[in-house]
């Protein structure tokens, strides 16, 4: 979910001038039509005309700029979309881009074209770095599967090659330095080079650009030439250049800038790629390219979904002003993806961007009418009865993290090396005070106790809720129970008091157990029993161990129960 | 007042002055000074007992005398022990006469401790009486005659030396010179006062004889404090006096048993969402990524299942399987699409990924198991879940909290019943009567809305996010209806409800606080 920054009279310019936009654009108006691209108003400077915008869809990367967001508001104000001449079946080509063998393994793929006529504004250079920098980061999984370069283009002669290098065996200048360096160096000293150097890791010899008269472009996807690819204001003969692993993300990621740059006024003249062997596109790519793929959909199929008769022409009506070259047929659509697009996977998408052209608020809610029968799990309706029994005896209920500090569920429990010590830790810890999950509720309790000390006397405490317990024989190695624990804690608690509680507690259960001495070292010695129901044990009760108190820093005895409510449920 | 509430509200001390009148109803007045004797009270208190019976009516004046009295002040007693200043004055005058010096007015006024308004009263009054003379240049010269006043005034002195007299009790002439040297208003440097002295005798009015025959009763029966099993059970209690309680005072704390604040907004949303034929869905606290992610079609390469998102397990790392038919399904909807009519996300699924075990970091992981387990069509199903997210803990972010999460899964399911389903949630749940439906990008779902409400407290708020699960995620399932994924964001209106500001106040190790929060359902 990219949030980007635009510049609202740049935004009010690529709307256009059409008849039924009225500038300036009202904010208002604005969060309406941003409804369109999933798009969220997140802040508004109103000195600067600085808008900041939270989009959504992660798979719509044609929306995260300016232009694009433009794009589809303009669009469905104008009926269509304007065909973009640079896409046409027989482009003239004038330059090329050769790839060289070896490329296959390390980073196959580049698409290229030239833009020209449109002089570089401040406005439109923020975009372009803004564009490039999100696409690359989100789209192109930081750089990884997609990288963009950006020009000067009156620097390059052409040939560009795209060439595997030794690290050692090329030089130059990159964005951001004063001196010439290997590519080496720029691994281990350019801040891009530390950050992003990991994805070339394993590869002696690393990918570069170069033109015909042997200056190197750039080191894709680390950085460009200072010399060549450091675009300003005012330049108005660009080159660009995406490089990556997935040819159809290489591909989308070029239409997108060349798409952008047409909207801006540039002229966009494609160029050829020759890879020395065949590639899903074939052996020589023109790029752009329209890629977009066509959907034939049951007419069937979005009204059901959509749960409307529609009929044929309001639904080409409604992909049309969203953007799709639509024909109808009898009983169905088909619906060509405009070339900036290619995130289709299934007739449910072309669903949503019909609902969406026609707007949510055009669709009157309706009940669903189906009777249904409401319930809780049985674990559920046990520990809300359990509760309610503990709520009678007077004590009151907590609620914890469930994740907490191995320290304390296991150290300060006395339990470490024990078989009560094990529990579900976690790989990637963030901070040791969430890094595993309780296996039982007594140390959830304690910890309220521990901060409580000043909150007047007796307290009775119980919390009724998920532990999760190793258990190597199942499947996810540990089993999520449902656990009650009750403690009570002040100058003269004693063992028969919680015993008390949890006789009770039984009894209105409706079931039997017997208690049987339990060597447990969170409890004193001789004070502790395992609650057993026929034979298993479901639980344990006694006075917490004084040392277990000193290391929680509770100056008050304190008596507990921990009752296994799943397996008890369980037991017949 | 009726007599019974008069008599309770009656103060101790007023109780011990009117009884002091006895039971004799004779109407036999009382001075202050025998009151004070009968009830040995502190005069103070005396005085506030009857003034407060006077203002009841429950007692009566039934004499007032006013005497003035006579007494010494600070002054006249300085005067006594050392001289005043007209005595002072002659006998400086007489010693200038035997040494022969001159001695003006001026030298008077500078010896030592004389205030030069007294010296002027005290030369003038003696000049007067003829014991002094003035003469050229202002020198004072003693005649040797005798001053009647400054002799008065030593007799008068001793006289009144540590006690007070009636003012009655001096001679006509006595009595002029206390006036003229007694403390006025406007002149405190004299050796003398007058006060009045006001003697008061009491009597009990007409109210305050009901009283008393009341109170006389009162006093014949044994007080007790507490009601027993015995006085019940011989009667007795008839013939007792139940001590009365300030029932006004703060009562003692205690600290009842009772639910979570935090529960009892869950259980509010529990309740609704059952009566609405939801059924509870549980699950598992570890999941795989299979069915936390997978099944969902998140693609394996999608930026929220990073290492910066979701909790791994340490041990053991992976799952022991995937239940077939559904790994090798939901594995293909991502190649490809299988047979789900979609594209797929066109990558090589890692089965082994699919088994990594995590923190379950979304609740709609719960409604991916209740597809793959033969669900109820229709059907309903809601979970209250504990979920997990790599997060760095404020005031607004949890690491580990609970989902409200659910699927509807029907042939009658559409977008528009999806709509009306969150119209219902937005009425019952959040009681708004307004709501908006925007469009929202979820990975498992399309379309996706975002239902957003007006709460009658918070304003326009993100109530939830909802939408129809993807053939890529119901097909691989088993599950061939439209199905409705959504959840809801409840923290904030759990906040607001229970009056706090700190997500992590819902689950606070303060005893205090948690005994103290009272929910606003």
């Amino acid at each position: 979910m990219p949030t980007i920054s635009i510049f609202k009279k740049d935004f009010e310019s690529l709307l256009g001038a059409g008849p039924r936009i009225k500038r300036p654009v009202s904010i208002e108006r604005l969060e309406d039509w941003l409804m369109l691209v999933k798009g969220e108003l997140k802040e508004h400077v109103a000195e600067t005309g600085e808008l900041r915008i939270e989009l959504q869809d992660s798979n719509r990367p044609d929306l995260w700029s300016c232009e694009g967001i433009a794009r589809q508001i303009r669009i469905k104000q104008e009926g269509k979309l304007a065909p973009y001449p640079f896409l046409s079946k027989k482009p003239k080509i004038t330059r090329r881009v050769v790839v060289a063998p070896g490329l296959a393994h390390v980073r196959p793929y580049v698409a290229a074209c030239t833009a020209s006529g449109y002089r570089v504004t401040d406005e439109g250079l923020a975009q372009l770095i803004q564009t490039q920098e999100k696409l690359a980061d989100i789209y192109g999984h930081k750089r990884r599967t997609v990288s963009i370069g950006l020009y000067q283009l009156k620097n390059i002669r052409f040939p560009v090659t795209y060439q595997l290098v030794e690290r050692d065996a090329a030089r130059f200048t990159p964005l951001g330095m004063e001196t010439v360096m290997t590519l080496s160096e720029i691994l281990m000293v350019h801040p891009k080079g530390l950050e992003h150097g990991h994805i070339l890791a394993g590869h002696e010899r690393v990918p570069i650009l170069r033109d015909a008269s042997e200056q190197v472009l750039s080191f894709p996807p680390i950085i460009n030439s200072r010399e060549i690819g450091e675009v300003r204001s005012g330049d108005d003969e660009l080159f660009i250049e995406v490089t990556g692993t997935d040819l159809p993300m290489v591909v989308l990621t070029l239409n997108i800038f060349a798409a952008n740059l047409a909207d801006r006024g540039a002229t966009i003249e494609p160029i050829e790629v020759v890879y020395p062997q065949k590639t899903p596109l074939g052996k020589r790519v023109v790029t752009p390219q329209d890629l977009g793929r066509s959907w034939t959909i049951p007419l069937e199929t979005i009204e059901q979904a959509l749960g409307q008769k529609l009929g044929g022409q309001a639904v080409k009506q409604a992909l049309q002003v969203y953007g799709y070259e639509v024909t109808s047929h009898t009983g169905s659509v088909k619906a060509k993806l405009p070339p900036y697009r290619q995130d289709v996977m299934h007739a449910m998408d072309v669903v949503e961007d019909v609902a969406m052209s026609r707007g949510y608020a055009e669709f009157s809610p309706v009940m669903p009418a189906q009777f249904t029968v409401g319930g809780l799990s049985k674990i559920e309706q046990t520990a809300d009865r359990a509760r309610n029994f503990m709520v009678g005896m007077g004590f009151q209920e907590i609620i914890s993290n469930i994740l907490g500090a191995p320290e304390q569920y296991r150290d300060w429990m006395r339990v470490t090396d024990t078989p009560w010590g094990k529990m579900v830790e976690v790989d990637n810890v963030m901070s040791l005070s969430f890094s595993c999950l309780r296996q039982w509720m007594l140390p959830s309790l304690l910890r309220v106790e521990t901060a409580s000390s000043r909150a007047f006397y007796p307290h009775r405490l119980f919390e009724a809720g998920e532990v999760a317990i190793p258990d190597p024989s199942h499947e996810l190695g540990s089993r999520t129970e449902t656990v009650l624990g009750a403690m009570i804690a002040h100058a003269t608690a004693h063992f028969s008091e919680i015993h008390s509680c949890l006789d009770v507690l039984f009894y209105h259960l409706g079931k039997t157990y017997t208690l049987e001495p339990v060597p447990h070292p969170s409890f004193l010695e001789g004070r502790a029993g395992k609650i057993v129901l026929s034979g298993k044990a479901m639980g344990v009760i006694g006075e917490v161990h004084p040392e277990v108190l000193e290391r929680w820093q509770i100056g008050v005895p304190v008596v507990a129960f921990d009752v296994n409510l799943s397996q008890l449920i369980d037991h017949q | 007042m009726d007599i019974s509430s008069l008599i309770d509200s009656l103060h101790p001390l007023e109780i011990k002055v009117l009884t002091a009148f006895g039971s004799s109803h004779s109407g036999s007045a009382l001075t202050t000074e025998q009151l004070a004797a009968a009830t040995s009270l502190e005069p103070s208190q005396l005085s506030m007992a009857v003034e407060w019976l006077l203002a009841k009516s429950l007692l009566a004046i039934d004499k007032e005398t006013v005497t003035p009295v006579a007494s010494m002040t600070t002054v006249g007693e300085r005067y006594h022990a050392k001289q005043s200043p007209i005595e002072e004055v002659l006998a400086a005058a007489r010693s200038a006469a035997g040494t022969g010096q001159r001695l003006t007015i001026q030298n008077l006024q500078s010896q030592g401790g004389l205030d030069p308004s007294d010296v002027s009263k005290a030369v003038g009054r003696l000049k007067k009486e003829g014991a002094l003379l003035i003469v050229q240049g202002g020198c004072i010269e003693s005649t040797g005659r005798p001053s009647p006043t400054a002799e008065r005034l030593r007799m008068l002195l001793e006289q009144l030396h540590g006690a007070s007299r009636e003012l009655e009790a001096f001679s006509e002439s006595d009595r002029q010179i206390i006036m003229e040297y007694s403390v006025k208003r406007g002149n405190a440097n004299e050796p003398f006062r007058v006060d009045e002295r006001v003697a008061r005798s009491f009597k009990v009015a007409s109210g305050g004889i009901t009283a008393l025959e009341h109170l006389a009763k009162e006093t014949a029966t044994e007080e007790v404090s507490q009601l027993s099993p015995e006085l019940l059970k011989d009667g007795s209690w008839r013939t007792k006096r139940f001590r009365k309680y300030t029932i006004n005072l703060r009562a003692p704390r205690i600290a009842i048993g009772k639910k979570h604040p935090y529960r009892e907004f869950l259980d509010t949303v529990k309740t609704k969402l059952v009566s609405m034929g939801f059924q509870e869905m549980r699950g598992s606290l570890v999941e795989t990524e299979f069915w936390n992610m997978d099944a969902l079609f998140m693609p394996q390469f999608h930026p929220a299942r990073d290492i910066h998102d979701v909790y791994f397990v340490k041990q053991p790392t992976h799952a022991t399987h995937i239940a077939e038919p559904f790994l090798t399904k939901v594995a293909s909807a991502h190649r490809n699409g299988g047979a789900t009519g979609s594209t797929g996300w066109q990558y090589v699924f890692d089965v082994e990924r699919a088994k990594r075990l995590v923190l379950r970091s979304q609740g709609t992981a719960v409604s991916a198991r209740t597809l793959a387990s033969r669900p109820a069509m229709p059907g309903k199903y809601f979970s209250i879940a504990r979920c997990f997210r790599y997060d760095q803990v404020d005031a607004t972010h949890a690491t580990d909290f609970f989902q409200v999460e659910g699927i509807v899964l029907g042939e009658d399911i559409n977008f528009r019943t999806l709509l009306g389903l969150l119209n219902l949630f937005a009425r019952e749940v959040a009681q708004a009567k307004e709501v908006k439906f925007l469009p929202a990008y979820f990975p498992f779902t399309e379309p996706s809305v975002e239902l957003h409400v007006r709460h009658s407290r918070l304003g326009w708020m993100e109530l939830g996010g909802a939408g129809l699960f993807r053939p890529e995620v119901t097909l691989p399932l088993g599950v061939s209806v439209p199905v409705i994924a959504w959840g809801l964001g409840l923290d904030r209106m759990a906040m607001v409800a229970l009056g706090i500001h700190d997500i992590r106040e819902l689950f606070t190790d303060n005893l205090d606080m948690i005994r103290t929060t009272r929910g606003l359902f």
